[in-house]
Parts: C-alpha cells; structure tokens; sequence
C-alpha cells in the first residue's frame, strides 16, 4: 500500500494485519485465478433472474469493499489531488508546475517521488472536475475522489450491462468479466483512478451511438478526451462506421467548447494535451512490454530509437483497423484493438492501462478481443511474482 | 474477410508467444537479480555485523548491467538514514551466499541520496574514483560551512 493518510482505520478493529507485497501477490493470483473460473462457469451456465442477482450483488460488493477500504498500490490519487489543491488552494497553475510547488501541503507528503516535478498530463475537463475536491482537505480530497472512482465505476458497469444487451451479448458475462475483473477492481478502483471516469464517458459514447444520436456520441468522446486523451482513438472508428458527420460536428463542437474552457481557467497550457501526452510516452516502466521484450533481445532496456519504431507499429496496426472498418468491421472491436495496442506498444505500462480496452472487449461478437485483453492481463499479473520466487529484505 | 482474419489470427498468436516468452524471461531475470540482492543484503550483514532490515541498494553506480551493487544502512540502531550510514559496494560470484566486498564510504547523518559529495572515510579498491578528491571533500566542507554561518 502506498503511503497515506489513515483514511479507514476503522477498518482495523475488524482484526488481521498490515497487507505486505507478498500477500498480496498470493491474493492477486488467487483472484485471477477465482475470476478465470467464474467466466468458465458463466459460459457453461444458463440465464436465469437468481444468477442475475447474485452477480449484481457479487459487483456491488467489491465496488464498496474496495470504496471502504484504504488507497491501494498507487499513488496517483495523491498527484490528483495535489493538482486540485494547487489551483484551488495556492493559486498556483498545475500546467505549469509539479508538486513540488506546494512543497508545504498536506498532500504533497503523499505523492510520488517520481511525480514531485511533473506537471498534470491531464486534460482540462478533469483537471476542473478535481477542483471542488481541492477544497475539501486532504482526507476529504481523497474520499471526493474515491466516490468520484466509484460513481464512475458504477456508470461504466451500469453501461456494459445495458449495452451488452442492446447489443445481444450476455449482460450477466459482460458485467462479470468487468466488475469482478481483478485489475478494475484492485488497481483501478483500488487506487481511485481517473481511468475509471474516462471508460465511464467511453461506454456513454457507445451508448449513444446505439440510439442513433451520433453528434451526442462524437461529442463525449472528446469529453472523454479531455480527462485522458487516450479515448481520443474512439472517434475516427466511429466516424468511419456510422459514415454521418453529426459525430465529427458533435466532436467540434465539444472540443471547440472544452478548450474555451480550459483555456480561460489554465491558459495555453491547459489545452496543449500533446506536449504532455510526448512527455509521458518517453517514460518506461519495469512491467512495459517493450522493455520485457528488450530484455528478451539482450538489450538493458528501451532505447529512444524503440520509441519510434513502436509509434511506426501503433500507426500501422491502426491504419489496419480503420481499413477493417471501413470494409464492414465492428468499430467498437476495432477501438478495442486500438486501446489494446496502445497499452502493448507503450513504454509507460500500469495495470490499469490494460483495464481500457476491457469494457469494449465484452460487447464486441469478436471474441478474440476478450481473450486477447485477459491474455495481456494475466501477462502482466504473471510479471509481477517474481518478489514471490525470491523475496529481497 | 476470413483470409484477413486468419492472417490477423495467426499474428495475434505469434505475437502472444513472443510476449509469454519475453514475460518469463523477464520474471526468469528478475528472480535472479532479486537472489544477488538477498546475497548482497547477507553480505552487507556478515562485514558489519549488524542483522538490520532497513537496508538501501543502488545497482546502476556502477554501471546498469554491472552485476555490481551498493549496498548502505546505518552503522547504529535507528530509523533509515537517521545515523552514518556505511556502504559497501559488493561483487563478484556467490560464495556460501555471499559475495566479496570491494570497499566503501561513509555518508553522514540524515543524509538522503548516495551522492559522490557526500560520502567520506572511503576504503579499498572500488572507492577509486568514488569518493571526492581532497580538494573537492575541502571546498564542499567549506560550502556547508559558509551555508552553515548563512
């Protein structure tokens, strides 16, 4: 657990001890475990109301377990709530400057040592959606954005069940395999993370595309966009598959209203996602595919010749994919895709990345989109064990 | 289209084996890389005689792909970084769970990051080039004195 504020003490009297790594490592493959057996069970299983209820209830039940319990695994929250704080608090502009501005507030105790220097890479939507939360204090802040999470959490479980039946696939599988996913629950949820918000705003742009109100569509999209621009890869699939220019005027005019918005509360900065999206991309992580496959090669890790040769694959797979839908391919698998690849190709890789294609994954007939995301899923659950193989202390 | 799905089909697949393998190669290394540790960890508690927990390593001081470790902690009981530290830069094969100290500094009290200013008292081969010459360990002297008066 990453270090916090005591947020649910309480929780403590319930008995047991303090969660190290190693326990949790065993209780994550454990759940993976549980959760691939669930799905196996659901496919053998036929519909009926009891197990209806019993898997809303199993959802509602970890969604609130989790809400109750402490910040888990990330500290990203802490960064969230540092930027809410320095524009509300301190008057300082969080596209400007880390949080090492706020050097003498509460939360910047709490945040990343990796992320004192750094600038929100968010988009102007959120960052103003933080805002009231800034103003709450710290314990305050941070259940604003745990309820935030959660809110969001039930928007998108509510919008796959709804979606899923719309569009003929089992409602009962579809929200199972997102709302008892591991990584959603415990890394996504867990750490309160603004992922959950935009995968809500996501399933909100496919909803309407199904009642045939595309400008509303492109519109959320952007929306969407503006909270983590990596939604952004929805919209020319949609706009290739519905072939109506409403989702593109709807587009405009959502980004034409957003960046008014973000430009007067923050200024130029406020609306430049691309110079914090170049920034991010150069980072890598341990768990990274390309610096896996690094290693596999013999090279010591990612090297910027890397960057450029996965940017070149990303572009090819997606050009691939709008060919697809052009000829007839269901856009919401081949956002899917996207999603996916841009998870795979990253260099800045965390579990709740490969959370994104997920909810798309359960509403496409193209089954092997599911397999795929649960495939990379348990790659990055299998990468993390090694502390279980030899624990160093 | 069923010609296009087999084609993507069997990349999906190929490209799913390259990831496995590269995934338990990578858990494969990183099991290795976590034994050294326990073996420097161990060393740095046989050369000190110290059995304490709260023990920092840097792997890249001497390289990334060195195989050569620092490992620091204090020289009396107290909380992490709180006392001199004593670091001790470690390599060389495994030898009854242990491996060869090459030399080492100090760092003094309170002191947060292994930087090369810092560090004092240094000893054996691997301190070369390490360690502040005398001129660099005076004027830093003098610049936390003067900070110091300031």
């Amino acid at each position: 657990m990453p270090r916090s504020p005591q947020i649910s003490g309480w929780l403590g009297h319930l008995g047991g001890e303090r969660l190290g790594y190693r326990v949790f490592l065993i209780a994550i493959l454990a759940a993976s475990v549980a959760y691939g057996v669930l799905l196996a069970l659901l496919r053998a299983h036929t519909y009926n109301a009891s197990l209806t209820r019993w898997a809303i209830g199993l959802v509602a039940l970890l969604n609130l377990v989790v809400f109750a319990g402490p910040i888990l695994i990330s500290t990203d929250v802490f960064s969230y709530l540092a930027y809410a704080r320095m524009g509300v608090v301190h008057g300082i502009d969080p596209y400007t400057h880390g949080p090492v501005a706020i050097v003498g507030d509460p939360v910047f105790y709490y945040v990343g040592h990796d992320w004192l220097h750094v600038a929100t890479a968010y988009g102007p939507v959120y960052t103003l959606l933080s805002y009231p939360l800034g103003a709450l204090g710290l314990v305050g802040g941070l259940w604003g954005m745990k309820l935030y999470a959660l809110l969001a959490s039930a928007a998108t479980l509510a919008l796959t069940w709804s979606v899923a039946r719309r569009r003929g696939h089992d409602r009962v599988f579809a929200l199972l395999a997102v709302g008892a996913n591991p990584l959603y629950v415990i890394y996504g949820l867990g750490g309160a993370h603004n992922d959950l918000i935009m995968l809500a705003l996501m399933m909100v742009a496919v909803a309407f595309t199904l009642s045939d109100r595309d400008a509303a569509a492109g519109a959320t999209v952007v929306v969407g966009a503006l909270v983590k621009a990596t939604v952004a890869v929805l919209l020319p699939f949609m706009v290739l598959a519905r072939r109506r220019s409403a989702a593109v005027y709807g587009a405009l005019g959502a980004l034409g209203l957003c960046a008014l918005a973000g430009w007067l509360a923050f200024g130029v900065h406020g609306i430049d996602v691309v110079s914090a999206l170049s920034r991010d991309s150069a980072f890598v992580s341990t768990d990274s595919f390309p610096n896996e496959l690094a290693h596999l090669f013999g090279k010591p890790g990612v090297f910027p010749v890397d960057h450029d040769l996965l940017k070149a694959a990303l572009v090819l797979i997606v050009i691939h994919l709008l060919w697809r839908t052009w000829r007839g391919y269901d856009w919401v698998a081949a956002s899917g895709w996207a999603l996916l690849a841009i998870s795979v190709t990253s260099t800045w890789l965390l579990a709740w990345y490969i959370l994104w294609p997920l909810p798309l994954a359960v509403i496409t007939r193209d089954r092997r989109l599911l397999v795929a995301t649960l495939f990379v899923q348990a790659l990055f659950i299998a990468h993390q064990t090694s502390p279980l193989f030899a624990p160093v202390s | 289209m069923s010609r296009v799905r087999l084609i993507e089909t069997t990349l999906l697949i190929l490209f799913g084996l390259l990831l496995a393998a590269a995934t338990v190669n990578d858990v494969t290394r990183q099991t290795h890389v976590n034994q050294r540790l326990i073996d420097d960890l161990r060393t740095w508690r046989a050369y000190t005689h110290h059995d304490y927990h709260n023990l920092s390593i840097e792997q890249t001081l001497f390289g990334e792909r060195s195989q050569r470790e620092v490992v620091c902690g204090n020289t009396t009981p107290g909380a992490p970084k709180s006392r001199i530290q004593v670091c001790l830069a470690i390599w060389g094969p495994v030898v009854d769970s242990k491996r060869v100290v090459h030399g080492g500094w100090y760092l003094p009290t309170g002191t947060e990051e292994d930087l090369r200013r810092h560090r004092y008292g240094c000893f054996g081969p691997a301190s070369r080039g390490i360690c502040p010459t005398a001129a660099e360990a005076a004027a830093e002297h003098r610049s936390t004195s003067a900070g110091a008066r300031a």
